[in-house]
């Protein structure tokens, strides 16, 4: 049997200002995943920014794994992070700085 | 259904749990991945932002062993996994799991599934009204017209238990975003009617980690486009005056069989659908 893959779009269109996270996405199968973060539209500066990849055992109790992922800058482009080890629960979040907002599609690749 | 088939049918430790029509269009153990279940996207057009709000709402399946912060995986009923659709964390909040095939010919079909459903376990209260609601629909259409049965099981509303399962059949007003597409919010909160019978029970159990399934079975036929039959545990349902949303058929949709799980939460907290298998069988030589 081929082994499972999937991607799940955490986040579709989703604006983000303020404290941003995506919704737990349960990863227990996965050995491998990639998140990668589209922009659609973006105001303000957003230099620095980075996105932090977060674990958890439960899905509601929140650790950073270490990995982050610099906010594009300009609609259209794409940025991505690979992680491995990452137990049960994956998410994204951020912190975006006042007056600034981004537009995303965030997608979860993931493989047994 | 002959008996040798029925006799193979029970001999599979599998399928022996479900009872189906002679021919399976799919028998999905999400212990084995995803089985074609993804996400239910709104129709939009030129702008995502165009999505109306239900849908823009509704977040991705994903297989779940049911692991929670004190007593760890649970798991499924068959195996490790299942498959879970999770509300985001607002009262009110919907999300849907959605798979889609066509049918060959009319004739009747049935649905059936094990089915668990928890609110997600972040305080350390009985939380047993904290679920709206879950429910399956099917999406059909034929030459005359589009059909949409839905039923539901209405936990809780508000700070009332109710426990009873519920259908719909008043259709609601299309937006339209172009000559070409169209769209309509079908799983709001409104116009459900209740199915005969007293309230049904479902165990929930003690703490919201401590996971029971259920077995539930629809069936349909596909040329009177009538339900034929609902059943979950031990309750059978009579379905003679239930009735289902009807509209002209639409472009594009000729022989749809789409097969669609949601669930609805009551409280500020994620509602939690788990799926441990579903089958789809019909009845056609």
């Amino acid at each position: 049997m081929l082994q499972e893959s999937n991607t799940a779009v955490v986040a579709r269109g989703e604006h983000w200002r303020g404290e941003a996270t995506t919704e737990p996405y349960e990863t227990a199968w996965a050995r491998e995943a990639i998140f990668f973060l589209r922009a659609l539209k973006v105001e303000g500066d957003l230099g620095g920014v980075k996105a932090k990849v977060q674990i958890s055992a439960d899905g509601f109790h929140w650790a950073d794994e270490g990995s982050s992922l610099a906010l594009p800058a300009t609609p259209g482009e794409v940025v991505f992070c690979r992680i491995s080890h990452f137990g049960g629960f994956l998410r994204l979040a951020v912190t975006v700085p006042d007056g600034a907002h981004i537009q995303v599609v965030a997608a979860l690749n993931l493989k047994a | 259904m002959d008996a040798l088939q029925q006799a193979i049918f029970r001999a599979d430790s599998e399928l022996s749990r479900f009872d189906p029509l002679p021919r399976v269009f799919f028998f999905d153990r999400f212990n084995r991945g995803y089985n074609g279940w993804t996400t239910l996207v709104g129709n939009y057009e030129d702008d995502i932002d165009r999505m109306h709000p239900g849908y823009q709402q509704l977040t991705p399946p994903m297989l779940s062993n049911l692991t929670h912060w004190d007593g760890g995986s649970h798991g499924a009923m068959g195996g490790t996994y299942a498959l879970k659709t999770a509300t985001r964390a607002k009262a009110e909040a919907q999300s849907v799991a959605i798979k889609r095939i066509t049918f060959q010919r009319a004739c009747p079909i049935k649905l059936e599934f094990y089915f668990t459903f928890k609110p997600e376990a972040s305080s350390l209260k009985l939380s047993k009204l904290d679920v709206r609601s879950i429910g399956v629909l099917f999406d059909l259409q034929d030459d005359a017209h589009r059909v949409m049965p839905h039923l539901r099981y209405l936990n809780a509303h508000g700070g009332r238990s109710v426990q009873r399962w519920q259908y719909k059949d008043k259709p609601v007003d299309f937006k339209r975003f172009s000559d070409e597409t169209v769209t309509h919010y079908h799983l709001a909160d409104q116009d459900w009617i209740d199915l005969p019978g007293e309230a049904q029970e479902l165990c929930y159990n003690e703490i919201p980690t401590k996971v029971n399934w259920h077995y539930a079975a629809v069936g349909f036929d596909l040329r009177s486009m009538r339900y034929t039959h609902f059943q979950c545990n031990d309750r059978v349902y009579d379905m003679s005056d239930a009735g289902s949303l009807t509209l002209d058929a639409m472009p594009n949709l000729r022989g749809m069989l789409n097969v669609a799980f949601f669930a609805e939460a009551n409280a500020d907290k994620r509602t939690f659908l788990y799926l441990d298998s579903v089958v789809l069988s019909g009845e056609w030589d």
